[in-house]
């Protein structure tokens, strides 16, 4: 099987013997072992809801008490910093809805009336909105516009 | 200028298109001189590309605010390289950056490869032409950096300042380039999916571009985390981002890509999984491209928004099946010349090697996309977190440190598992005695379990340089360290690669070490109060505020101390951007002592001096750096050209035999 290996015929009893039952055996273990991996890790509490404001108020029923991550806009007039050290309050808004958020973290860079921003944390719905992330919209794509809102 | 930049644009278009036409017919038909025209058209839309460049850097660097593009990310106060880096800092003007470094690269590849890839070269002029008119399209009719105004503003909006920092001005064009330049492997892999030729000129010419793509990229990622790490303080350097997500999975494919490559050229084995994993790493580039500039990833529905989305999509589309149909096509070409004999032999560890990196694209893949799939079928979005990604990729990358480890002790077709073992031995102790040492000093068994596996691999690699080196001194005599550097120079694919290795095993580390014992402290501190971080004390200055040409800064200085010993002080600021000053970017404060970064970030502060900071302890990040380095003077060595082996210019005329026997 080695000299052979060159003429076409040893060619076609070569791919026949790809089907190497060992290493196909170790393939498929590892193949379930990883799929087992992924599977696995996607239970936990890994998964949040994405949601908008309106969204969230909607359902409240299946995301009470669940990791939520909310996406909307600063309501203009809403940031109250309360110094070093301490929570920053506002309000989030999908235009016609509102929420109030507690956010307890750095202060992030690009944080200012109508910016776009995701808050994320656990979500109850007769309390503020506890949140222990706040993204903001990746500057690359900030364009004149938008900028030009601040 | 902007007449000059949209004229070049929309006759390079024109060039373009007729150089497909010209390359198709000339190979089809057997006519050099459409064949050398189609050349000429790549280097002539390169040099147009070129010229909108200079156009639109003329632009920028002479204020003409006419122009729409100029006006929305440049301002008369910005020092002139953040005004000619603000090119490609918005999404028309990276675009065309896209189109230049792909049409420099293709240039290049086909002014080296003219003579001796004959048959090829017209289509792979044709596949990156092809590339070329899709972006021309787009720069020309959907997303043009010459729009003008109808009245030119006094003076432009400026950057945004996240992006006036040295590390943004890195890191776009390297994370662009990388991608783009997957155009050129690609277009070799299209080339010979058409001609059914890939011998060993074809082998030679995908590896070496594919190499370039992949190293370009992997400094582009590394930039990208230093800039993340430097300027966003969260503390770390890799979020698992969408953005950050995309761009690596075309690293991990070109990664596979370019192991399993030596498979197909040694043994004649994985000829279709090639050609898919390079395939895959252009679809993935592109794709990456487009979820960086349109947000496609927030929501299905953001794409629809977008000027760009539907083309990248169709685009997309386009180049997913035309390529799965001309790889189906030349299935029956594509067939292994031999099979694996031995589960224990080279070829088996590289085709794990390549699931594990299969795998983990997969996975990073499958949680970015994730929801966007449940938005589909469950019409609510469930997002994944950070944690997914590290408890999948987490052990997958142990596993492949383990077979970095085990890969080069074996032989091609079978080896033999005693002699596997006996070479383990040694790099089996070092990594058993290090375990021990770790686990005294960190308490902790996992990651000293990881960093002992990481350190057996680097242990093999070791030994490989040590075996390679006596053999040279045994023959030729030379010292240890100048036998080293010839091992490198002579053999740079092996070595070089071995180079690679100790890179992303020093990488390795800085991962464990940073993930597994970063400490984090929120103070609220008046001026001359301290505060405790693990063995760290740090003693807080004041705030000093600061007038500059850009705007305003206030840093909070901190003096460090550990266990008593003072270890210099530390600034962390925020700044105030003329026109931005509601955004004020913040300047993390950094100070590396022994393996631990002290990292301070401001937070609010008030009047008298007050500030709230939070503060990191990283360990060993500075590895991660210190690895990305290694990694570029490993790639470098893999790129450098071998000196011509006497051997291979003797058996100039047997190299059509040897061909056809491979």
């Amino acid at each position: 099987m080695t000299s052979g290996a060159v003429a076409n015929p040893a060619v076609a009893q070569s791919r026949l013997r790809w089907v190497n039952p060992k290493l196909l055996v170790a393939g498929v273990v590892i193949l379930l072992a990883i799929g087992f991996l992924i599977y696995n890790s996607m239970q936990g509490s890994v998964a949040a809801y994405f949601v908008t404001v309106g969204e969230l108020q909607q359902h409240t029923a299946t995301e009470e008490g669940q990791r939520v991550r909310v996406g909307g806009q600063v309501q203009p007039g809403s940031i109250r910093l309360n110094g070093p050290g301490q929570p920053i309050d506002f309000t989030v808004t999908d235009g016609s809805h509102t929420i109030p958020v507690v956010y307890r973290g750095v202060l992030p860079d690009i944080f200012a009336n109508n910016t776009q921003v995701v808050v994320e944390g656990m979500y109850h719905s007769n309390a503020a909105f506890q949140a222990d992330t706040l993204l903001t919209k990746c500057p690359s794509r900030f364009t004149a516009t938008q900028t030009a809102q601040h | 200028m902007a007449q000059l930049g949209s004229g070049a644009l929309i006759v390079a278009l024109a060039l373009a298109v007729f150089g497909i036409i010209a390359g198709v017919i000339g190979a089809r038909r057997q006519i050099p001189e459409l064949v050398d025209s189609s050349l000429r058209a790549v280097w002539g839309v390169t040099l147009l590309i070129l010229v909108a460049v200079g156009a639109l850097i003329t632009a920028f660097l002479t204020h003409d605010f006419r122009l729409a593009y100029v006006a929305g990310r440049s301002s008369r106060d910005m020092p002139f390289y953040y005004v000619a880096a603000a090119f490609y800092g918005g999404q028309e003007g990276s675009l065309l950056y896209w189109s230049m470094i792909a049409g420099l690269l293709s240039s290049l590849a086909i002014f080296l490869h003219r003579k001796r890839d004959r048959a090829l070269i017209p289509y792979v002029a044709a596949t990156v032409l092809s590339v070329e008119t899709f972006l021309l399209v787009m720069l020309n009719f959907v997303a043009s950096p010459f729009v003008l105004l109808p009245v030119a503003p006094q003076d432009g909006a400026g950057l945004n300042p996240l992006l006036r920092d040295p590390g943004m001005m890195m890191h776009p064009p390297f994370l662009l380039g990388g991608f783009s330049s997957f155009t050129v492997p690609f277009g070799f892999a299209m080339a010979a999916m058409v001609t059914g030729r890939l011998g060993d000129g074809w082998i030679r010419a995908i590896r070496r571009w594919a190499l370039v793509s992949w190293g370009i990229l992997g400094v582009g990622l590394m930039l990208g985390a230093w800039w993340a790490y430097h300027v966003l303080g969260w503390g770390g350097y890799w979020g698992w981002d969408p953005v950050e997500n995309v761009a690596l999975l075309p690293w991990l494919t070109a990664t596979a890509f370019v192991h399993s490559i030596i498979v197909q050229e040694r043994r004649g084995m994985l000829k279709v999984w090639n050609m898919a994993l390079i395939v895959a790493s252009f679809i993935l580039s592109v794709f990456a491209t487009f979820t960086v500039r349109s947000g496609l990833i927030s929501s299905v529905h953001s794409f629809a928004t977008s000027s760009i989305g539907p083309w990248f999509l169709g685009y997309l589309a386009i180049v997913i099946v035309v390529s799965a149909a001309l790889l189906i096509y030349r299935l029956p070409g594509l067939q292994s010349d031999r099979a694996i004999e031995s589960v224990v032999s080279r070829e088996s560890g590289f085709l794990l090697n390549n699931l594990i990196f299969a795998a983990m694209a997969f996975a990073t893949l499958w949680g970015t996309i994730f929801p966007l799939v449940t938005e589909l079928f469950r019409n609510t979005q469930l997002t994944i977190g950070p944690p997914f990604y590290m408890e999948v990729n987490g052990p997958l990358l142990l596993a492949l440190m383990l077979l970095m480890g085990i890969g080069p002790l074996l032989a091609w077709r079978r080896s033999s598992l005693r002699l596997l073992l006996r070479n383990m031995v040694l790099p089996g102790v070092v990594g058993l005695a290090a375990f021990p040492v770790l686990l005294y000093l960190w308490r902790a068994w996992v990651p000293s379990m990881a960093a002992s596996v990481v350190i057996f691999s680097v242990a093999t690699t070791v030994l490989e340089y040590v075996r390679g080196a006596r053999v040279r001194h045994r023959n030729t005599g030379e010292v240890y360290p100048v036998a080293v550097a010839m091992l490198v120079r002579k053999n740079g694919r092996r070595y070089g690669g071995y180079i690679v290795h100790i890179a992303v095993a020093i990488i390795a580390l800085g991962i464990i070490g940073s993930s597994f014992f970063q400490v984090e402290r929120e103070f609220t501190l008046k001026p001359g109060q301290t505060g405790d971080i693990g063995p760290y004390t740090l003693t807080y200055r004041g705030l000093d505020n600061r007038v500059t040409a850009q705007g305003q800064s206030v840093g909070a200085v901190l003096d460090i101390s550990k266990d008593g010993q003072p270890q210099g002080s530390v600034e962390s600021y925020r700044f105030f951007y003329t026109g931005f000053e509601t955004q004020p970017t913040a300047r993390m404060g950094i100070r590396t002592v022994g393996v631990d970064d002290v990292y301070v970030v401001l937070d609010q502060f008030t009047q008298d001096g007050t500030a709230g900071l939070r503060v990191f302890i990283n360990p060993m990040v500075s590895w991660i750096w210190i690895g990305g380095l290694v990694y570029v003077f490993g790639t470098l060595t893999l790129l450098w050209p071998a000196p011509q082996p006497v051997r291979q210019r003797v058996a100039q005329p047997v190299r059509e035999a040897a061909l056809s026997e491979a």
